[in-house]
């Protein structure tokens, strides 16, 4: 398994770094992200993941890809099969096994310097900013038991459950990966007070999924500031690595607007700030580009 | 330009639509993003212009689901909108509006007629496909009415409810016309049963929209064999100005939380001239508004005219 040399390297309190944003990167360069580009273009999608050679962990393509997401533009199955695309049942699992593949194609070129892990990249079923919602605990395990059959059997090292919103949903997640026998990383959205945007605390959620043996606490899809506010929140009480890789730039949906207010040099400084409170994985998420990256693999040294 | 519409419909003469705007500018690999509004103008302006010259009497502008619901729903509130989101994004939806009015004059004004009506469409607030998420009636008033008043004040001719998926929104978006005072044609969503895609019965759906002024009622974005059953319905339930627009091919949805998103698959399997003819069965079931949903293409429009009016010279002939 090749997520033995990331954990070894978190145990002995090395910083690992994470890859930068995979969705906004394709629009960035001027692709639509309408369907991940996964089936379409794939040497475009490896190329990005080839990109970021600086990271110790590539993180899937499959931002949202999950079946309930299809399933959300339709009234029911009745519905569906009235005007739906034929392939709407298997779609989002052949992608998520794509997008599985694609990373560790693209992990071939940096492994001959040093052990790269490939993490599937899993957020809430529902959307992450939303967790009003979210399903119920019973109903979001099944479904993450068939994400993570997927992508455990397509070869990921780890799940990445990022930009989470909920401590129930990421117990529920964690409980499945773990039951799956797959290393486990959780990353939150936090606000400007360093609360999930339940108006939970860092230290409820650690309480919460330290127990089940989750092997690092994150936070991501927030701006650096508000990042900052939750990773002193969360250092003050996590036992488990931490880490941390904010959004820059600002959310336009359905796509994203690219800012000049955190140039890589600058970026890198910001997560610097982060490592010296104890923060050891670091990475970047929508808006930072390889450069982004780059900056931050001196970090690492 | 709305009376020489009236003139046609009252005189039996059919009208003609123009043909999807969101899955043919998808196609034509135009980025969706604020509804091409933004980025791409010149686009959506030519597309209306393609639309034209296949001979369409209406084009409705680009701005289906086009409100300020769809960007505040993938935030967790306003203030997280004002803290993460793109500068303005709360005030956004009157100047694309304003945009959709304009491309769509412009292209009038460069057009081969001028008694061309511009239809300023308004759409369900949620997803077209979700009643479940539909507003109450109060609120999908108040917000609707914040469009149709923008409509209002960029003079389009009328107003067209496209995809209508509750009774208590229809009867909203009939109430804002009213306030306004735009004519407005309102069309539903067909659903699987045959019926509103929230299950309310489309004759009930007909009566309170035409208690309400409506002036013409629609069936739409359903296969077209879905239209022309539920065409049967229409006519047996209104003496109003009735047609339809089928979509064609298969809805293939991202796998993103957005408002509708226009891409079907498998469109080529409806050629135009299959679509005309399936149309004209429409027409000959009484419809007197025609044009296309998701799917179809200026081709498209350009076939159904020219099938209507070889039906028309027909019928002069016989």
């Amino acid at each position: 398994m090749s997520y033995q040399a990331i954990a070894q390297k978190l145990q002995s309190g090395r910083t690992v770094i994470l890859d930068g944003a995979i969705g906004t990167e394709i629009l960035r360069r001027n692709v639509t992200w309408a369907d991940h580009q996964l089936a379409n273009q794939p040497d475009f999608v490896r190329g990005i993941h080839e990109d970021y050679a600086g990271a110790d962990v590539v993180s899937t393509n499959s931002f949202q890809l999950c079946r309930r997401a299809l399933y959300n533009h339709f009234r029911d199955e009745a519905h569906r099969r009235q005007i739906g695309a034929a392939d709407l049942d298997d779609r989002a699992d052949k992608l998520l096994a794509a997008s599985v593949r694609l990373a560790v194609e693209a992990r071939q070129k940096a492994a001959a310097i040093r052990p790269v892990a490939v993490a599937a990249a899993i957020t809430t079923l529902e959307w992450c900013f939303r967790p009003d919602l979210a399903p119920s605990p019973e109903q979001a395990r099944l479904e993450y038991r068939e994400i993570f059959q997927t992508v455990k059997d397509a070869g990921a090292d780890l799940v990445l459950l990022e930009t989470l919103n909920s401590i129930s949903e990421a117990r529920a997640a964690v409980e499945v990966a773990k039951d799956l026998g797959l290393p486990c990383w959780t990353s939150f959205v936090c606000d400007e007070r360093g609360f999930l945007f339940t108006g939970e605390s860092m230290a409820e959620t650690v309480a919460a999924l330290e127990p089940l043996g989750v092997d690092a606490i994150l936070l991501n899809c927030a701006p650096p500031g508000d990042i900052n506010a939750g990773i002193k929140e969360l250092l003050a009480c996590a036992g488990v690595a931490t880490g941390a890789y904010p959004h820059i730039g600002r959310f336009d949906p359905p796509e994203w607007m690219f800012t000049d207010e955190y140039p890589p040099a600058r970026y890198a400084q910001v997560a610097s700030t982060w490592q010296q409170m104890g923060a050891r994985i670091l990475g970047g998420c929508c808006g930072t580009t390889p450069d982004h990256i780059a900056a931050l693999r001196g970090l690492a040294a | 330009m709305y009376h020489h519409l009236e003139a046609r419909l009252k005189s039996r003469e059919p009208v003609l639509l123009d043909g999807a705007m969101g899955t043919e500018l998808v196609r034509r690999g135009v980025r969706w993003r604020k509804h091409g509004l933004l980025t791409d103008a010149t686009y959506v302006q030519q597309l209306h212009g393609d639309y034209l010259a296949a001979g369409a009497d209406v084009i409705r502008t680009n701005t289906f689901q086009l409100n300020p619901r769809i960007y505040l729903n993938v935030f967790r509130n306003r203030e997280h909108m004002r803290h993460i989101g793109a500068p303005g994004l709360g005030d956004l939806t009157p100047e694309l509006l304003h945009t959709s009015v304009q491309v769509a004059k412009q292209a009038r004004a460069h057009g081969p007629r001028e008694d061309v009506a511009i239809a300023g469409v308004l759409a369900p607030l949620e997803h077209c496909f979700r009643p479940d998420l539909a507003p109450p009636f109060e609120v999908a008033l108040a917000e609707q009415l914040e469009l149709a008043r923008v409509f209002a004040k960029e003079k389009v001719d009328l107003l067209f409810a496209e995809s209508m998926n509750t009774i208590a929104e229809a009867r909203a978006v009939a109430e804002a016309a009213r306030t306004v005072g735009l004519p407005i044609w309102i069309s539903f969503v067909i659903g699987p049963e045959g019926e509103l895609l929230s299950r309310e019965p489309l004759a009930e759906a007909i009566a309170e929209v035409e208690k309400l002024g409506a002036q013409a009622v629609l069936v739409n974005c359903a296969p077209p064999a879905d239209i022309g059953r539920a065409l049967a319905k229409v006519k047996a339930s209104t003496r109003l100005p009735f047609g339809g627009f089928a979509h064609i091919g298969r809805f293939s949805p991202p796998s993103w939380k957005f408002e509708f998103f226009p891409q079907f698959a498998e469109t080529e399997s409806w050629s135009p001239e299959r679509y005309a003819a399936e149309a004209l069965r429409w027409r000959n079931q009484g419809a007197s508004i025609i044009g296309g949903c998701c799917g179809t293409t200026p081709a498209h429009v350009a076939r159904l005219k020219a099938a209507l009016q070889v039906m028309r010279q027909g019928a002069k002939t016989a």
